[in-house]
């Protein structure tokens, strides 16, 4: 029935809602440049959703788990036979994204026959200087976008949005470590808080645009603490940082629970050690 | 094999350790003198830095001590060609299991991927293109101790429980490290970073001595061995700065 165009247009856009459906349990992504790298910040149940991909490149991912573990292994063996039989230099994320999965995802995608890639990805890239630093983001079907400074991954597009608006307004230039964490919890929590409103309002009528005016404001950073703290009494706070200090030619490294504490201030402390 | 790079690069066509029929006359470079000891704080592991071919000098600035992770060096006798490569191997296999399996490859594991190589290595090393025999070092976390291994070109592993010498000036050290060791002032496994550092120096120095092919000390270039430690905080090289003030105080003689 698909070999009509005009069907295989349809059943694509029926894949389109099919997926974004599967994003609303999805945890939001953050990556943001700070003066000593890029940082990474997600909030997890169970499986990670940050991992070290090569030397200079990290991996934030939503979506399903074991897509996202497929596509994470394929870019692993590519970056790893590249940087061994070409050199490391040559492992770039631009390369591993444009002429690597995003041709696989977006073929997966319009496969109709087949199953998509459930997964929304995140790849960022610690330059040689600090100008280098790139943030690559994939969609399911394939389409990527090439940013600095920040990128952010999330279920909806107004969720989106509103987290790229807040980092546009907040983020400080330099930005130190401590100050880029507290700014990329707060804007996971307003992707996460912009998730929850987005499925009630599309559970309470069916998926309607509804009045936009309870989405223009931002909510404060008591209800930004409250809802983090809400969130994290059964999830975990992942943080992986790309650091340009690093010794050694690997670069990634996982923020662990005592360092995180060192790094909030007080009204953070209560939100990770419960 | 889960997280296994070395199969991942087979499976692509990659070939490694293949015999190549040696020419007559042909000298590959070859011959060093390295070693490893264990001193008060973890491991030392230092290696002189000339790279010869028959009776010719081909280069004094090579380093054999080489860092496969931020915890475990290989130190290189042998041909470096393939010795580099094993190294190459070695450090991509480290990191790819580490972030596909997501945690570190034990050190037995360690152990074995080198053990692996050299196996695979075996025919060239026997038709005298390709022999290495290495000496590895790194912190055993399991264990919470500094190890020292080395290998035949064969690939059989053996544990350097005190010290391990390798390449052709180490017959001359072997014996002075037995000497230190069992009669001196000081058993090595007692000594300080500074006192393991001088040893190193005066056992390298020794090596050069008697063995053409093992490069000592050049104060004129400004070139010393290469000397590392291996400590539960990691790797870290001895500066050139330090080599030469202890070099001059506690090793040179003026006659």
């Amino acid at each position: 029935m698909y070999e009509e165009p005009y069907r295989w247009v349809e059943a694509v856009g029926n894949r389109r809602t099919y997926l974004d459906e599967q994003f609303r349990q999805g945890s939001p992504v953050v990556a943001l440049g700070y003066d000593g790298g890029i940082l990474l910040t997600t909030v997890s149940k169970g499986t990670s959703k940050l991992y070290e991909i090569y030397d200079r490149i990290a991996l934030g991912g939503m979506g399903h788990p074991a897509d996202l573990e497929k596509l994470r292994f394929s870019l692993l063996e590519m970056a790893h036979t590249e940087g061994f039989n070409r050199s490391p230099s040559d492992v770039t994320g631009s390369r591993l994204v444009k002429y690597g999965i995003a041709p696989v995802i977006k073929q997966a995608f319009e496969e109709v026959y087949k199953a998509p890639f459930i997964v929304r990805i995140v790849l960022a890239e610690l330059g040689q200087k600090p100008e280098k630093d790139t943030l690559l983001t994939i969609n399911y079907d394939g389409t990527f976008e090439e940013l600095k400074e920040y990128a952010v991954l999330a279920a909806t597009k107004q969720a989106q949005a509103r987290m790229q608006e807040y980092l546009k307004a907040q983020k400080p230039s330099p930005c130190p470590l401590e100050q880029g964490l507290q700014l990329a919890l707060r804007t996971w929590a307003i992707g996460s808080l912009a998730h929850q409103q987005d499925s009630a309002e599309a559970s309470a009528d069916g998926g309607h645009e509804t009045s936009r005016e309870t989405i223009a404001s931002i909510p404060d950073q008591t209800a930004l603490l409250a809802h983090l703290r809400e969130v994290l009494a059964d999830k975990t706070l992942e943080c992986a940082v790309l650091e340009r200090q690093q010794v050694g030619s690997s670069k990634y490294r996982a923020l662990k629970p005592a360092e995180l504490a060192r790094l909030l201030p007080g009204d953070f402390q209560t939100v990770v050690n419960r | 094999m889960q997280g296994d790079f070395f199969q991942l690069l087979k499976e692509q066509g990659y070939q490694f350790g293949q015999p190549a029929a040696a020419g007559s006359g042909v000298d590959l470079p070859s011959a060093t003198t390295i070693l490893a000891f264990k001193y008060r704080d973890g491991v030392l592991v230092a290696g002189d830095r000339r790279a010869t071919a028959g009776n010719m000098v081909m280069y004094d600035r090579t380093d054999k001590v080489l860092e496969i992770d931020r915890h475990s060096v290989m130190a290189i006798a042998g041909v470096p060609a393939t010795a580099y490569e094993m190294v190459r191997i070695l450090e991509h296999s480290f990191k790819y299991y580490r972030r596909t399996q997501l945690q570190e490859l034990s050190f037995e594991g360690k152990l074995r991927a080198v053990s692996k190589l050299l196996k695979e290595n075996v025919a060239a090393a026997l038709a005298g293109t390709g022999a290495v025999v290495p000496v590895f070092a790194g912190y055993d976390f399991e264990q919470g101790a500094a190890k020292i291994f080395f290998y035949d070109i064969l690939g059989a592993e053996f544990e350097g429980v005190e010290y391990a010498v390798s390449g052709s000036g180490s017959p001359t050290i072997r014996g002075i490290l037995h000497y230190v060791n069992t009669w001196g002032e000081r058993p090595l496994a007692v000594m300080t970073e500074e006192e393991a550092t001088v040893q190193a120096l005066r056992l390298l120095t020794s090596a050069a001595e008697f063995d053409s092919a093992t490069g000592g000390v050049n104060r004129e270039a400004s070139l010393y061995p290469v000397i590392k430690f291996i400590t539960q905080e990691g790797l870290r090289t001895v500066p050139d700065s330090t080599l030469k003030q202890l070099f001059e105080t506690k090793v040179s003689r003026h006659v």
